[in-house]
């Protein structure tokens, strides 16, 4: 589905992801962890097309098209979805509205029909009630006042809305309480399907209990430099980075 | 010391040849155009209207054009060219009447910047919309007073007096509409006098083309608890100016400017206000908003003032602008001069960018960058949109809004 060959990207100047690989098959579901800053949030802006980062060198093959030839939009009608790690908040654009629109643009691209008012209430209502998002925020401006946890599930609720074959979630988890992260994790599984994947960028083990990966990577200066199974996470949870990053830094 | 002569316009005399009735002076030849050094017109170019041939015309305009002009339009009163025209118009109803000017008004404002283009319609004034309404009375049916513009290098010069009685409201909606390819010129000046408790909420559309000129003076005086609204919105046309000068003379009175633009191209919006604060107890509200795209040039300068007397003052100013294009230029002034103690002003004036991260947002949503844009441009224009006073105008200026951005 997803295949990252020799990633190099960078920001104002700076390198960020040095020769990255990755690669992703249909249903499964990869866990990205990894020090702060050491370019998981950034792989995920590459991936989603965010022109602030300049792809340097290498390659990303997404369902057999060169994703890094698409626009941001060109790239989620084609079935990618990124969950920020800070939504941002967009005064004044109803989150109803933007939905329907998103929606309707991709049907476009897909040469197919926009959909029905009654047809999106319903799926709006279904959507929802998969992550527990209260009715009245679907109403308001984007993210606009919700809190970090609510935001959160705003990236969920759109993700379940847009059915997208790729998901990556950059930190979900952060800034939800104990209920809303086992709610949300719910809502993730609930979508996962033989054809879906996700990657799922987290710093904590106990989101792993919920969302159960089927590969376990370790991000460190901008390349991925252990891959394990989830028992990676809980040795990880337990040791730290620090043994990682020495081993890494002698190799250096 | 140059003689006034040399300062004359080269088409004063013409202008006066083709002006309907003798005017009532005819020392348009003073008339001199601001040059960089009058402050009031700092950033805004005045020689292509100054080195124009103007004059009066009753140039051909065919039913079907005017009929275009205000298609959809409802409860119309026409002027064309600045002259009353009856076929187009609704049966004007009671308080409301169109008259042939003798003389202006002078202004009744207390700060009067240097504007040759009030001594124009000063001295050469057109028809007369003459509203006034008496006492306790309410006229609440939307009317649309439209102001059509057109022909080869014609002027108009509209002049409208308007006077609300005691407890009595009133609102409308001005339409200004220049068409054709040729080079038009519209004047108009409008003087507001609210009476003692008082409404009158107006908005007001701008419409131009690639040659057109309009310059729009609102003067308003608002007497003890009343209320003034006035939102303008210049949507195209190649030069526009407002001046609007608000003077609250009564206490517990409410005077709200606001206004949205979005000039493309080469196109100037310059919309310049002054409140006036002459006594205690009132609050002025003024939001102005502006998008900028290609060369275009947006300027607001917004003056407050608060005299001595202006005790317990609110006066609150802000002026947003994007800049759409690295060639898109905004000056933006707000200026407050306070001369009371206890009162409360604010005032915010802010230029950027475009968010790229908003953009980014919504496109990684699946959102296209042109739907994108309309929807933030759309968001940012809301918050003056919300003030409508007509709110059935939303979805038109919204449209205009999204047509401007392609
Ligand atoms: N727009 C930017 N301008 C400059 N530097 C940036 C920018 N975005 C990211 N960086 C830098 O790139 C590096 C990687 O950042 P990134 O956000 O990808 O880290 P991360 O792995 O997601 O960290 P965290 O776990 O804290 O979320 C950091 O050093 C960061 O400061
Ligand atoms: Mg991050």
């Amino acid at each position: 589905m997803l295949s990252i060959k020799d990633l190099h990207a960078e920001v104002e100047g700076k390198s960020i992801l040095n020769g990255l690989n990755l690669e992703i098959k249909p249903g499964e579901v990869h866990a990205i962890m990894g020090p702060n800053g050491s370019g998981k949030s950034t792989l995920a802006s590459v991936l989603a097309g965010n022109e602030a980062f300049e792809v340097t060198d290498g390659s990303v093959d997404f369902e057999g098209e060169d994703l890094l030839e698409m626009g941001p939009d060109e790239r989620s009608h084609a079935g990618l979805f990124l969950a920020f790690q800070y939504p941002i908040e967009i005064p004044g654009v109803s989150n109803i509205n933007f939905l329907k629109t998103a929606i309707n643009e991709k049907r476009e691209a897909l040469g197919q029909e926009p959909i029905s008012a009654k047809e999106f209430l319903a799926m709006v209502k279904e959507k929802a009630a998969l992550v527990e998002l209260d009715n009245k925020l679907a109403n308001r401006s984007v993210n606009e006042g919700f809190s970090g946890g609510e935001k959160k599930r705003n990236e969920i609720f759109q993700m379940a809305m847009l059915e997208p074959k790729l998901g990556i979630l950059d930190e979900t988890d952060s800034g939800l309480d104990i209920d809303a992260l086992r709610i949300v994790a719910n809502g993730v599984n609930q979508l996962r399907s033989p054809e879906r994947s996700f990657v799922v960028v987290t710093h904590y083990q106990r989101l792993l209990d919920y969302i159960v990966p089927d590969f376990v990577h370790v991000l460190y200066n901008g390349k991925i430099v252990r891959t394990g199974g989830k028992e990676l996470a809980l040795e990880l949870e337990e040791k730290g980075y620090d043994w990682i990053k020495k081993e890494e830094d002698q190799l250096a | 010391m140059m003689n006034q002569k040399d300062n004359k316009t080269p088409w004063a005399d013409s202008l006066i040849a083709s002006y309907a009735a003798k005017p009532e002076s005819e020392n348009l030849g003073e008339l001199r155009f601001p040059t960089r050094k009058d402050e009031y017109w700092k950033y805004t170019r005045t020689n292509q209207i100054a080195k124009n041939s103007w004059s009066f015309q009753d140039a051909e305009i065919s039913s079907d054009q005017v009929e275009n002009a205000i298609d959809g339009i409802k409860n119309c009163v026409v002027f064309i060219n600045g002259k009353f025209d009856a076929p187009h118009s609704i049966e004007l109803p009671k308080g409301i009447s169109v008259a042939n000017t003798d003389a202006a008004v002078e202004s009744f404002a207390a700060e009067k910047p240097f504007n040759p283009f009030r001594i124009l319609n000063e001295a050469l004034p057109q028809t007369c919309l003459d509203i006034a309404i008496e006492n306790n009375t309410v006229l609440d049916e939307a009317i649309n007073f439209v102001f059509i513009y057109h022909g080869k290098d014609s002027v108009a010069n509209p002049f409208n007096r308007v006077k609300i009685g005691a407890n009595s409201s009133v609102k409308w909606i001005e339409r200004h509409i220049h068409i054709g390819e040729h080079a038009t010129f519209g004047n108009v000046c409008t003087q507001i006098r609210l009476g003692e408790n008082a409404y009158c909420g107006m908005d007001i559309l701008q419409s131009g083309t690639g040659s057109s000129n309009h310059h729009e003076e609102i003067e308003v005086s608002v007497e003890k608890g009343a209320r003034y609204v006035q939102n303008s919105f210049t949507l195209s046309g190649n030069w526009t100016r407002n001046n609007t000068q608000v003077s609250i003379v009564g206490e517990n009175a409410e005077a709200n400017l606001n206004g949205f633009y979005i000039p493309a191209q080469k196109e100037l919006v310059d919309n310049h206000t002054i409140i006036d604060h002459q006594v205690a107890h009132c609050n002025s509200n003024e939001l102005y908003r502006g998008v900028m795209l290609d060369q275009s040039t947006g300027v607001f300068n917004g003056k407050v003032f608060v005299r001595q007397d202006a005790q317990k003052t609110n006066a609150f100013q802000s002026n947003g602008n994007i800049l759409m294009s690295d060639n898109a230029t905004m000056n933006s002034k707000p200026e407050l001069e306070i001369y009371a103690d206890d009162v409360k002003c604010s005032h915010g004036s802010t230029t950027g960018q475009f968010d790229d991260e908003a953009m980014f947002y919504l496109m990684a949503r699946g959102i296209s960058k042109s739907t994108a844009q309309k929807m933030l441009v759309g968001a940012f224009a809301a918050d003056v949109l919300e003030l409508l006073v007509h709110e059935e105008l939303h979805e038109e200026i919204e449209n205009a809004i999204h047509k401007k951005l392609g």
